[in-house]
């Protein structure tokens, strides 16, 4: 989509490189992200995006009934809620537990007044697409996430179990359609298979642990545990080392000395037994299906954690997936970036270091100029075709940047200059301009505040336009056009070449000077390289990259004959 | 065409808001419920509303044809959403924002979910306990199960709000009246 501005994070450059990729190149791409998906991390003074922040997660719980599982639990829980939420398996709506229907007289008007609590069986139901659980013959006796319904939730994490009735005050008997699931046996055989080699192997594995190969500096003791955790040994595959190949053989032979040969529950060939009855029972039922609404969707199906029915009228409820909050740490010095408040019910945020609160905001567009007013003309919006026209040396553009600090910062925009000569040259304000303060909005009494911002307040040279008003009266496109409170507009031009196809789009290096509490950093600017002092220890001066797409490039023949 | 004629029976059982838009040759049945901002249009032939229907806010009911628009008992009209059907049963739900064009007839228990397009090109009878959820407007039928609570929910809800709109809303009565 554009116009639009993206900002830079040098993660993925190599070797500090500060200067991203040049646009032109799709990779780029992945270097460049919005202003508001951005962290700043205040300790190494940089730009974070979520690429290089490590997550950690600090808690689950369930989206529908805002439980907050221990993490203990999850695991045990299969990762879904063990409450009372279901998702519906038609329409993925949440489920609600509901009292069966008392007799009627024949009309929907029942015989005697209904009283809140209901009659059992009690069943799941769904508000939106009135599917409701008696038809896949779930029912239970009591309305609350009594032990019934968690006898449910186990039936229902091992859902193919030919069944059409079940008697939920019969535990044993539901117990045993549980035990009997041949997926569910397989893999508790298989675990207890191999639960002795993952024991000797984690102690073994503790006891030589590989020292850190990352090449930062400051790898967090999280990203050690978890990179130490990825090259451990896993037994019976020997790890690939290509100097050494001898030894690899003789690990094999060890391993095979070890481990036991495993034989699964069923021979190979009958794995038709399985689940919904294997492929030849799903292709007989597609050879007698007569419309496709007997066939479960993908979207029906690819949420559930075992293998299910193809059949439409066999889906059954699902416990609701669990969620996580998760919190985000700088790579480089571990300081928490984002975090959120633990409790479920909460959506604020203990730590929160947006980008979006250190850096102005930039964002693009394009005045009414004279191609886009014809493109609007004749019913195209400019959005889809382009503005920019080649072989015009004024394609204008706006730039507008809004300051989120306290203080009045000064600017200063370097577009890169792309060096090849039929490509399209950029003219934006090169002098410094200044931004009004971020004030909250019941700090503007009067209109007073709204324009008179000082220009020269942080004691810098101001920027003007390159040209106010040139000698014929023209109005100027290049300089600050437009200041109001902490926003100022500034305009810019593109000279397509003639002979230029394809975006518009180029880097921009954009440094602003702000006022800072802070005492001046010691002597570590190789750490901090976009740092500089400038002039006076309170001034500092910060600089970041973006990328500006102002759209694909017009031929003039093509808009005129649109 | 000839103007509109404005002619409104409201049942004195009936709970309509000062502000509603009516057009046209309008009857509301008795215990029915109209809330503020909804839109009765009946463009060309007459609307008949029976009883026990709510109708919420900017609901727009359209009638486009010459025949009277027949609204049975007891259905739902949820928010903002628009129905042109020639005729609807009774016991229906139409859910919030969802749009029923006037090629589709509702017989009884029907469900259109929110925000639900209900647009065929030709004529079209909804059978009984038709349901369309989702986005793609799928259908399915309702096996009917719940329906007894329902329909007493429903009426609890009319029941509640004939008590409790007056208290915050002028209504409209009949002309003669
Ligand atoms: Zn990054
Ligand atoms: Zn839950
Ligand atoms: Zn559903
Ligand atoms: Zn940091």
């Amino acid at each position: 989509m554009w116009p639009n501005i993206q900002y830079y994070c040098p993660c993925l450059s190599s070797a500090n490189a500060l200067t991203p990729p040049p646009p032109i190149l799709a990779s780029s791409s992945a270097s460049f992200h919005s202003l508001h998906n951005l962290y700043f991390c205040e300790e190494c003074d940089a730009v974070r995006c979520n690429r290089c922040v490590s997550v950690e997660v600090s808690g689950y719980y369930c989206p529908n009934c805002l439980f907050e599982v221990p993490s203990a639990s999850v695991r045990a829980e299969k990762n879904r809620c063990a409450r009372n939420c279901f998702s519906c398996p038609i329409c993925r709506a949440t489920l609600s537990v509901v009292a069966s229907d008392p007799p009627d007289d024949g009309t929907g008007r029942p015989i005697t007044p209904l009283n809140n609590v209901g009659e059992g069986p009690y069943l799941l139901y769904c508000n939106y697409c009135r599917w409701d659980s008696t038809e896949v013959g779930i029912t239970f006796e009591k309305p609350t996430g009594l032990a019934g319904t968690r006898w449910l939730v186990h039936f229902v994490s091992n859902a193919y179990i030919r069944v059409v009735a079940i008697d939920l005050s019969s535990t044993a008997q539901l117990q045993k359609y549980e035990d009997s699931a041949p997926e569910s046996l397989e893999f508790e055989r298989l675990k207890e298979h191999f639960e002795p080699f993952l024991r000797t192997s984690s102690l073994s594995s503790s006891t030589h642990l590989l020292p850190p190969t990352s090449h930062h500096l400051h790898t967090s003791s999280a990203t050690a545990a978890a990179s130490a955790a990825l090259s451990r040994d896993i037994p019976g595959i020997s790890k690939y080392n290509p100097l050494s190949r001898s030894r690899s053989g003789r690990d094999r032979t060890a391993n095979k000395d070890e481990m036991a040969e495993y034989k699964s529950r069923v021979e190979v060939g009958l794995f038709g037994q399985l689940g919904s009855g294997g492929d030849d029972a799903d292709v007989e039922l597609l050879r007698c299906t007569e419309t496709v609404g007997e066939i479960a969707k993908l979207e029906q199906r690819w949420g559930n954690s075992w293998i299910t029915s193809l059949r439409m009228s066999e889906l059954r409820p699902l416990r609701i997936p669990l969620h996580s909050k998760v919190s985000k740490r700088c790579p480089a010095c571990r300081h928490i970036l984002i975090k959120p408040e633990q409790k479920a019910q909460s959506v604020r945020y203990k730590i929160k270091l947006a980008a979006a609160n250190y850096l102005p905001a930039l964002s693009v567009g394009f005045p009414q100029t004279q191609a886009a007013k014809r493109a609007l003309g004749k019913g195209v919006e400019p959005r889809n075709v382009g503005v920019m026209l080649a072989g015009i040396t004024n394609n204008t553009f706006r730039v507008a940047l809004t300051n989120p600090l306290y203080d009045p910062i000064q600017v200063r925009l370097s577009p890169q200059r792309v060096t090849d000569g039929r490509g399209f040259q950029v003219s934006l304000p090169l002098t410094p301009f200044s931004i009004g303060a971020f004030a909250e909005a019941w700090e503007y009494d009067d209109d007073e505040d709204m324009f008179g911002v000082e220009d020269d307040e942080l004691g810098l040279e101001v920027g003007r336009g390159s040209r106010d008003k040139d000698a014929r009266g023209r109005t100027k496109n290049v300089g600050v056009l437009e200041r109001r409170a902490n926003v100022t507009v500034v305009g810019g031009e593109v000279n397509v070449h003639r002979s230029y196809r394809g975006q518009v789009k180029f880097n921009m290096l954009v440094s602003y000077t702000y006022r800072s509490d802070d005492p001046l950093p010691s002597e570590d600017g190789a750490g901090t390289p976009s740092r500089a002092v400038v002039k006076t220890p309170e001034v500092k001066t910060f600089s970041f990259y973006t990328v500006v797409d102002l759209g694909p490039v017009l031929s003039k023949d093509d808009s005129e004959s649109r | 065409m000839p103007p509109i004629r404005d002619k409104f029976a409201i049942h004195s059982k009936a709970v309509v808001c000062q502000d509603v838009d009516l057009k046209g040759d309008i009857t509301i049945g008795p215990g029915t419920v109209v809330h503020p901002k909804a839109a009765i249009f009946a463009l060309v032939g007459p609307i008949v509303i029976g009883a026990g229907c709510i109708i919420e806010e900017a609901v727009i009911i359209v009638n486009r044809r010459k025949d009277i628009m027949r609204i049975g008992d007891n259905n739902l009209f949820e928010i903002g959403c628009r129905v042109e059907c020639p005729s609807i049963g009774d016991f229906n739900t139409i859910s919030t924002r969802a749009r029923v064009h006037n090629t589709v007839r509702m017989t009884n228990h029907c469900v259109v979910g929110a925000q639900c397009l209900v647009v065929p090109a030709e004529d079209e009878t909804l059978g009984e306990y038709t349901c369309i959820y989702g986005p793609a407007a799928d259908r399915r039928i309702w096996s009917g199960r719940g329906q007894v609570q329902e329909a007493d929910l429903r009426m609890k809800h009319a029941e509640y709000l004939r008590e409790m709109l007056p208290k915050f809303n002028r209504l409209r009565r009949s002309d003669g009246t």
